[in-house]
C-alpha cells in the first residue's frame, strides 16, 4: 500500500470526527466523575503533546500548550505561539482558545477562575513547569490539585476505529521509511546520512516527527544511539527504531540490515530474535498482561540459554504501548498491565546477544477479539543490501 | 527527539574552552552564593547542559550537577547502557543513572556539608522535581537562580560563532532551494530535512504558515552542535509580501548594539503600514531559539556581540499567518546576516 491509497482524515470537522469527539469526551468525562474532577487540565511540554492532541487533534508548535477541560462545557486550548491558536480553531475540537504567556499568565487565571473548580486533575502533573504551577495554585486557591497523568493514558489506551485509520496510515509510512533505509545502506556511508534520507523520505509522505535510534558495526554493538559519523563497513549490520507519526499518531518499526551478505552468527541472531516476536505475537488476547508478553519473548531467550540478556544490564523492555504516544505502558516483566481489544503496542525483543551484538527486531500489533493483528507489512527477515532494489 | 550528528571535536571547541564555561558558571554560583547548582534539561529544552558539557539529551530529562569547584556530574534516568556513548560524545566524566532525580540527587550530595542548592532557571524547573529535590537533601537551602548559564550564552565566543555561520551557510542555501515557487509543501520538508541532516545539523523543526489569500510563509529552526539559527521566507513574489521583505530587511538595519523592539519597530514602520494585517517584531537570540523565545519577555535592549533571529511575523483578522525571518549578529557596523544575506 502507499500513502495515496491509505484513508486520509478529513481536514475539517466530518460526521466521523464528531462521533469521536463525542467518544472522546464521554470517557475523559467518565474517568473524572470516578476522581471526582472538576476540571482536567492537560498540559504538554514541546515533547509530551498526546494529551493535548488528545482534545484538540491538533500538535501545538509552541514551546508550552496545555487544554482545559471541564466537567460540564467544552475544552479551551492554550498555547505559547499564536499561530497554534489558529490551528485549534480550525480544527474545532476545543470551543475557545487563548494565548499562554509565562511572564503574563493572566489568560489562564481568568479561565480557571471562571469554573470555580474544587478539585484540578492535571495531566502530566509531574512536567508542570513551577512558574506556571505557581499560577494555577494562585488561581484557585481553595482547589485541590491532583495528577492526572494516569487517568488520560488509561482512557487513550483503546483505539477507536477512527484512531486505527491514522495508525495504518503511519504503519505505511513505517514501510517507506525502512525501505529508504535499506536503499541508502553501502559501505563509506555515515550513519548521520542514513538519517538524513529517511527523514527526507518520510517527510515528504507527511510525517510530522520521527523517533529513530540506530547502530552500526558488528558483535561488538551494546545499543543503539543517535547517529555518529561512523562510517558503514561491508559485513556490518545496521540495526534501527524507526518511529513515524502520522495526524499525531506514532508507530514503531524494528529492522536490522546487512551491509553485503549475513554471515551466520547474524543469521542465528535473526533466527532467535524471529523465534522471540513470534511468541510473543502469539500470546497475544484481549486481556493478556504486559508482563505476559515480556515473559513469552524472554523465555524463547532462556531456553536457548540466552536469558541473561533479557535484564537491564543489556536492554530496557520488550516492546511498549503505541498511539498518541509513542512510549505508552512498556511491555516488560513486572508490568501487570491489561492490554485490552483495540490497544496497540510493539513487540520487540531488541538486546545484546553475543551472536551477533545488539539485534533489532519487532512489529507493532493491534490486539483483536482473538488475538492480533500485525499493522505493518514489511517482511519480518534479516536484511541484506540489495534486498529490496 | 533529536536525531542528528552529534560531535565533539577540539578543533571546533577545544578543551580550555569547555573548562571555561563551566569555570564562569562557578564563578556566577559563588556571587550568588550557591555551593551546588542543578541545571535541567529535556529533549526539548536542553541547551544549558549542551553548553557546559556538549551533552545530548537526545529523550526523556536529565540534570547536571555542578559543585562549587570541580566537574559536574549527569544525573539521568536513562539506562547505564547508554553511558558509554554519552561520555564519548561529551565532557562529562561522571554520570550517574537512576529512576528518580531526588535519590540522584540526594546521593551526589552525600560527604558534602550543608549549604545552599541554586536550581538554575528555576522557574522552568518541573515543579514536582522541585518538591522531591528539596525534600531529599534535608538541611540544605534550596533557592532559585536565575539563568546563569544562559547569560553566559547571550555573546557567543568566536570559536561558537564560527559554528554558528557554518550552520547559517548550510540553512541558508537548504532554505533558497526549499522555497522556490513550484515547491510542494512535503517537497520543501524533504529538502530542508537532507541538506541540513547531511550538512551535520543535531535537531531541525520545520514550520509552514498560510493565510487566506494564498501566501505560504516556511520557515527552519536548527540546531548545529550546540547552537541554533533560524529563517523564515514566503513561498512566491506576489502583492503585499514584498512590504513584509522590505521591512525584514528595515528592522535588521537597525538591529545594533542597544537598540530596542521600539527601534526595530520604527526602522519597518513604513514597510509595515502597507502590510494587510497585524505585525509582530521579535529579536529571539540564538540561546532561546529552541524555544522560540516563549519563555523570555518579548523587550530588549541589543548587545555587541549577540546572536539571533529578527523576525516579523503577520496575524490578519480571518486567523492567517505570514512570517519572515533571518539570524544575524550585532556588530559596531552593520549587522552580519548569518541567513538569507541580501543577494
Amino acid at each position: 500500500m502507499t500513502i495515496d491509497q491509505a484513508t486520509k482524515p478529513a481536514t475539517s470537522r466530518a460526521a466521523e470526527d464528531l462521533d469521536e469527539l463525542a467518544l472522546r469526551h464521554q470517557r475523559v468525562r467518565a474517568a473524572m466523575a470516578e476522581q471526582d474532577l472538576d476540571v482536567v487540565l492537560a498540559y504538554g511540554p514541546a515533547w509530551r503533546r498526546e494529551n493535548i492532541r488528545y482534545f484538540s487533534d491538533v500538535t501545538p508548535a509552541g514551546s508550552a500548550a496545555l487544554v482545559l477541560f471541564p466537567a460540564e462545557s467544552g475544552p479551551i486550548a492554550f498555547s505559547t505561539r499564536p499561530s497554534d491558536l489558529t490551528d485549534f480553531a480550525r480544527r474545532g475540537w476545543v470551543e475557545r482558545t487563548r494565548r499562554l504567556d509565562p511572564t503574563d499568565p493572566a489568560e489562564l487565571t481568568d479561565a480557571l477562575r471562571e469554573f470555580r473548580p474544587k478539585r484540578i486533575g492535571i495531566a502530566h502533573h509531574e512536567l508542570v513547569p513551577l512558574g506556571l504551577m505557581e499560577t494555577i495554585r494562585a488561581a484557585v486557591p481553595s482547589a485541590d490539585v491532583v495528577p492526572a497523568t494516569a487517568l488520560l493514558d488509561t482512557v487513550r489506551l483503546v483505539k477507536s476505529d477512527w484512531e486505527l485509520a491514522r495508525m495504518r496510515r503511519s504503519a505505511v509510512v513505517c514501510a517507506a521509511g525502512w525501505e529508504a533505509f535499506v536503499d541508502v545502506l553501502e559501505p563509506g556511508l555515515p550513519e548521520y546520512q542514513i538519517v538524513a534520507e529517511v527523514e527526507a523520505r518520510i517527510k515528504n509522505l507527511g510525517a510530522e516527527d520521527n523517533f529513530m535510534l540506530i547502530a552500526s558495526g558488528g558483535d561488538e554493538v551494546r545499543g543503539m544511539t543517535p547517529p555518529s559519523a561512523r562510517l558503514l563497513e561491508t559485513g556490518d549490520m545496521v540495526r534501527t527504531e524507526l518511529t513515524p507519526k502520522m495526524n499525531g499518531y506514532w508507530l514503531q518499526i524494528c529492522r536490522s540490515a546487512v551491509v553485503g551478505k549475513a554471515n551466520d552468527g547474524q543469521r542465528k541472531s535473526f533466527d532467535l530474535f524471529n523465534e522471540a516476536v513470534e511468541a510473543g505475537i502469539s500470546v497475544v488476547r484481549p486481556g493478556i498482561t504486559a508482563h505476559e508478553v515480556a515473559v513469552a519473548q524472554n523465555d524463547v531467550f532462556r531456553k536457548y540459554g540466552y536469558g541473561e540478556y533479557c535484564t537491564s544490564q543489556y536492554t530496557r523492555v520488550r516492546g511498549h504501548g503505541h498511539g498518541l504516544h509513542l512510549d505508552e505502558t512498556p511491555i516488560i516483566e513486572g508490568n501487570h498491565t491489561a492490554l485490552p481489544e483495540n490497544s496497540v503496542f510493539i513487540i520487540h525483543p531488541n538486546t545484546f546477544t553475543p551472536l551477533a551484538g545488539y539485534h533489532v527486531l519487532g512489529d507493532p500489533v493491534r490486539v483483536t477479539a482473538d488475538g492480533c493483528e500485525v499493522l505493518i507489512t514489511t517482511e519480518r527477515k534479516l536484511f541484506e543490501t540489495g534486498d529490496l532494489s | 527527539m533529536k536525531r542528528g550528528l552529534v560531535v565533539l571535536d577540539p578543533a571546533e571547541v577545544p578543551d580550555q574552552e569547555w573548562d571555561a564555561r563551566v569555570g564562569g558558571l562557578q564563578r556566577s554560583m559563588a556571587e550568588h552564593g550557591a555551593d551546588v547548582a542543578l541545571v535541567y534539561g529535556d529533549v526539548s529544552r536542553s541547551d544549558d547542559i549542551a553548553y557546559l558539557t556538549n551533552l545530548c539529551i537526545y529523550w526523556n530529562e536529565g540534570v547536571l550537577a555542578i559543585p562549587a569547584a570541580g566537574t559536574p556530574t549527569f544525573l539521568t534516568k536513562l539506562s547505564p547502557r547508554v553511558q558509554p556513548w554519552m561520555k564519548r560524545t561529551s565532557k562529562v566524566t561522571e554520570i550517574s543513572s537512576g529512576k528518580g532525580f531526588a535519590d540522584l540527587v540526594a546521593k551526589f550530595m552525600l560527604g558534602k556539608k550543608n549549604g545552599t542548592l541554586g536550581l538554575i532557571d528555576a522557574a522552568l524547573w518541573p515543579s514536582d522535581v522541585v518538591d522531591e529535590i528539596t525534600a531529599a537533601v534535608p538541611g540544605w537551602r534550596v533557592e532559585p537562580l536565575e539563568g546563569l548559564v544562559r547569560q553566559q550564552r547571550l555573546v557567543p565566543s568566536d570559536n561558537e560563532v564560527a559554528l554558528l555561520r557554518a550552520a547559517g551557510r548550510i540553512l541558508d542555501d537548504a532554505a533558497a532551494e526549499a522555497v522556490v515557487e513550484e515547491s510542494t509543501p512535503g517537497g520543501r520538508v524533504e529538502t530542508v530535512e537532507r541538506a541540513l541532516r547531511n550538512g551535520g545539523f543535531l535537531d531541525l523543526y520545520p514550520n509552514s504558515l498560510s493565510t487566506t489569500d494564498g501566501v505560504t510563509s516556511f520557515g527552519v529552526t536548527g540546531q548545529y552542535r550546540t547552537g541554533w539559527v533560524h529563517t523564515s521566507r514566503v513561498v512566491g513574489d506576489d502583492g503585499w509580501t514584498g512590504d513584509l521583505r522590505a521591512a525584514l530587511t528595515a528592522a535588521i538595519a537597525a538591529a545594533k548594539p542597544g537598540a530596542t523592539l521600539a527601534d526595530l519597530t520604527t526602522a519597518a514602520r513604513t514597510a509595515l503600514d502597507g502590510l494587510p494585517g497585524d505585525a509582530e517584531i521579535r529579536w529571539i537570540n540564538q540561546a532561546d531559539l529552541s524555544t522560540h523565545g516563549e519563555f523570555r519577555p518579548r523587550d530588549f535592549q541589543l548587545g555587541l556581540g549577540e546572536t539571533g533571529s529578527v523576525s516579523i511575523e503577520v496575524v490578519f483578522a480571518d486567523g492567517g499567518h505570514a512570517a519572515v525571518a533571518e539570524t544575524v549578529r550585532i556588530t559596531d557596523g552593520e549587522p552580519e546576516y548569518l541567513t538569507g544575506a541580501p543577494r
